[in-house]
């Protein structure tokens, strides 16, 4: 009855290695297939292999450098939004605001620049404090005021595409420090190949470190699990709120200024930002977080975005026609649930027994 | 000191005992002392006017039915609510806790009648919630320090809890109370407040926590206030005895000047007397619906016309 140092990012006990599949032959390999199942991320870490072979057996071009070069963009910037939004998720919260951010922080960004003349790192800095700052409005008017987070973002999400349609004139400009040759600003915001993808992973990094070994993640769970609970012993849930909310805030201006470097132009038009609200979404929700709160990872959000970055790239290499993207997207992302529920019941039984 | 306050309560009723009138004695070796606290929810008055006094290295037993406010009591003693009117005293001193937080610092730690325990975190975690050890100067937990000093502590209470790093939410209901309490006997407070701390426990169980109450007491250092609906448990484990009634303190006495009896006999002729105003209510209600029903008054649109 050693306790067993367990991999701390899930939170959930029991004895790794599956005693009860052990008996067989192929030990070493049973036992990394019951570690990757016990962790809270298995099973989509299971399905986006399976996905990724699918597609490297039915193209010859999936797996190749030049092709994950093409899959970056569709899987990094939902990474970095999904994992601020995990923070607000894991509270049972949500936050669509994050779209208008998206869209609004590189519309600030460039006037600040242009019309302003701050430089362009100091721009960009007083951009993203705008968004946190809306980010906290989000985080008071849900934790005390007490309205639903739904009902706050979405009008948050309104508000901030009608002032960037107001501010912008609903003309798309070139943005700052975006037009090539890129210089050093272009490059590591957003612009560089590898860019987003480096600034995904330091975020995903970062992110699941605080919520698993800091008080910050410990309370966020502490009050998605059990709010009035955690009130009563004393966590500040008000404050832990208001700040979950500013980091998700923060992720969505981010994400916004680097893909308006990275497409050199700042467009003013909702509809993009607004599918990838809910594919950010989709990406933390597959990875394995709970909308109604209490549990969640960043590292299973980022995985979710890869998932769903290789089943577009997939099937775009595969010939599907355009008109159908959506549709198969839809087809995968409850697919990929279902089966989501059916590895975590292998997971949950297999470590029940302890 | 402020002197003895004026104890007159409301003559708005007939009082159900005659213990009503012994005012409380105040002694100057009051730990805490609770004056004329008074607590409403809207159009509930949870706590009208409530004394109560805790003595150094004493435990005190708080009574009172379903809805009585024992838990309202504790939760603005512990700082988790603010009452409306009223006055608190810690050591003498007025103690007005800004905060949970801010009463744990004063030395008074609750545990809770929900228990507060977060089902998706670690037995260890819900042992320091609010409490954690870090690894400074770095600001991150230290699990290993934490895991160590949880299972010590639920070992030094004697309470069975096999592994401390699985979520609580898989334990029983008798565990959950159980480091619940320990969460709270851990935290080096010299007054404790438990919320029905036996109410999920077995017998066995629930000896345990009264033996390690009765060690709290041998030590001398804390001082509890325990609410208790067991009247069993009340005598086995309380020194003094509190009850409430309709907002406001009934009855206190030492356990040993009062008895079972005693105690039963004040539940139930507040439960008499409150059935009897019930139906006379009732029956004046039927009374005036009769009349109305008599008289129907052609500009009355409310009541539906036959
Ligand atoms: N947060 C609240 N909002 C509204 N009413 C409340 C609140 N807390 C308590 N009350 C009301 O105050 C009264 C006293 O409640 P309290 O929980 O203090 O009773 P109690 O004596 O602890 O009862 P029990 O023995 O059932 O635990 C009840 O009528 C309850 O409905
Ligand atoms: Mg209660």
């Amino acid at each position: 009855m050693a306790s067993v140092a367990q991999d701390p990012a899930s939170r959930e006990p029991g004895g790794p290695g599956g005693s009860a599949h052990s008996r067989r032959a192929l030990p070493g390999w049973r036992e990394i297939g019951g570690r990757v199942i016990a962790l809270r991320e298995g099973s989509i870490i299971v399905i986006t292999i399976v996905t990724a072979i699918y597609f490297s057996a039915n193209t010859s071009t999936f797996f190749t450098g030049e092709n994950f070069k093409t899959l970056l963009p569709y899987f990094a910037p939902f990474a970095i939004l999904a994992a601020g939004e995990v923070f607000v998720m894991i509270l049972g919260e949500i936050d669509l605001s994050i779209a208008g951010m998206y869209l609004f922080a590189p519309i600030i960004f460039d006037k600040l620049n242009t019309s302003v003349g701050l430089p362009l790192v100091p721009a960009v800095i007083v951009a993203l404090l705008v968004c946190m700052v809306v980010g906290a409005i989000n985080g008071v008017f849900v934790s005390i005021v007490g309205l639903s987070s739904f009902v706050v973002t979405l009008g948050m999400l309104f508000t901030f595409e009608g002032l960037s349609l107001i501010i912008s004139k609903g003309t798309p400009v070139a943005t700052p420090g975006g037009q090539p040759p890129l210089g050093t600003f272009g490059k590591v915001f957003g612009g560089g190949t590898y860019s987003e993808l480096i600034w995904a992973v330091a975020i995903v990094v970062i992110l699941q470190v605080v919520l698993t070994f800091t008080r910050w993640g410990l309370y966020t769970v502490a009050i998605g699990s059990n709010k009035l609970g955690a009130a009563e012993a004393g966590v500040r849930v008000n404050l832990v709120m208001i700040r979950n909310f500013t980091l998700c805030a923060l992720t969505g201006g981010l994400v916004g200024i680097f893909e308006a470097v990275r497409s050199a132009t700042v467009q003013p038009n909702p509809a993009g930002p607004n599918e990838i609200l809910f594919l950010a979404i989709a990406a933390a929700v597959i990875g394995g977080t709970l909308l109604t709160g209490g549990s969640g990872t960043v590292v299973g959000a980022l995985i979710g975005a890869l998932f769903l970055g290789i089943l577009k790239d997939g099937l775009i290499l595969q010939g599907v026609q355009a008109n159908y993207l959506l549709f198969y997207t839809g087809l995968a992302v409850i697919v990929a649930m279902t089966a989501n529920v059916f590895v975590g019941r292998v997971r949950r039984g297999q470590t029940r027994g302890g | 000191m402020a002197a003895e306050p004026a104890r007159s309560r409301e003559p708005d009723r007939q009082p159900a005992t005659p213990e009503e009138d012994v005012p409380p004695v105040s002694a100057p070796d009051d730990v805490l002392r609770v004056e004329h606290i008074a607590k409403r929810f809207g159009p509930v008055t949870a706590l009208r006017d409530v004394n109560v006094h805790l003595r150094k290295g004493e435990v005190l037993g708080l009574l009172g039915d379903n809805g009585a406010g024992k838990s309202t009591l504790i939760k603005i003693i512990s700082g988790f609510q603010k009452q409306d009117s009223g006055q608190m005293f810690l050591h003498g001193q007025p103690y007005v806790p800004k905060s949970v937080d801010d009463a744990r610092a004063k030395g008074v730690d609750t545990v809770y009648q929900d228990l507060a325990l977060i089902d998706e975190l670690s037995v260890y975690h819900n042992l320091f919630l609010r409490r954690e050890r870090l690894l400074r100067p770095l600001p991150v937990l230290n699990n290993r320090e934490m895991k160590r000093e949880a299972r010590r502590a639920l070992d030094e209470i004697g309470i069975n809890i096999p592994r401390i790093d699985v979520s609580v939410a898989r334990l029983s209901g008798g565990q959950r109370q159980a480091i619940a309490v320990a969460r709270s006997v851990n935290s080096a407070s010299d007054i404790l407040l438990l919320d029905e701390p036996l109410a999920a426990m077995g017998a066995k169980e629930g000896a345990q926590i009264l033996d390690l109450v009765a060690r709290l007491k041998e030590e001398g250092r804390v001082s509890i206030i325990m609410i208790l609906h067991n009247y069993e448990q009340v005598f086995l484990a309380c020194d003094r005895v509190s009850m409430i009634q309709d907002g406001a303190i009934v009855l206190d006495k030492p356990t040993s000047e009062t008895s079972v009896q005693e105690l039963t006999e004040i539940v139930v002729n507040e439960y008499r007397r409150a059935r009897e105003e019930q139906q006379a209510s009732a029956a004046a209600a039927e009374e005036s619906a009769k009349a109305a029903a008599a008289g129907e008054s052609p500009s009355d649109g409310a009541s539906p016309q036959p």
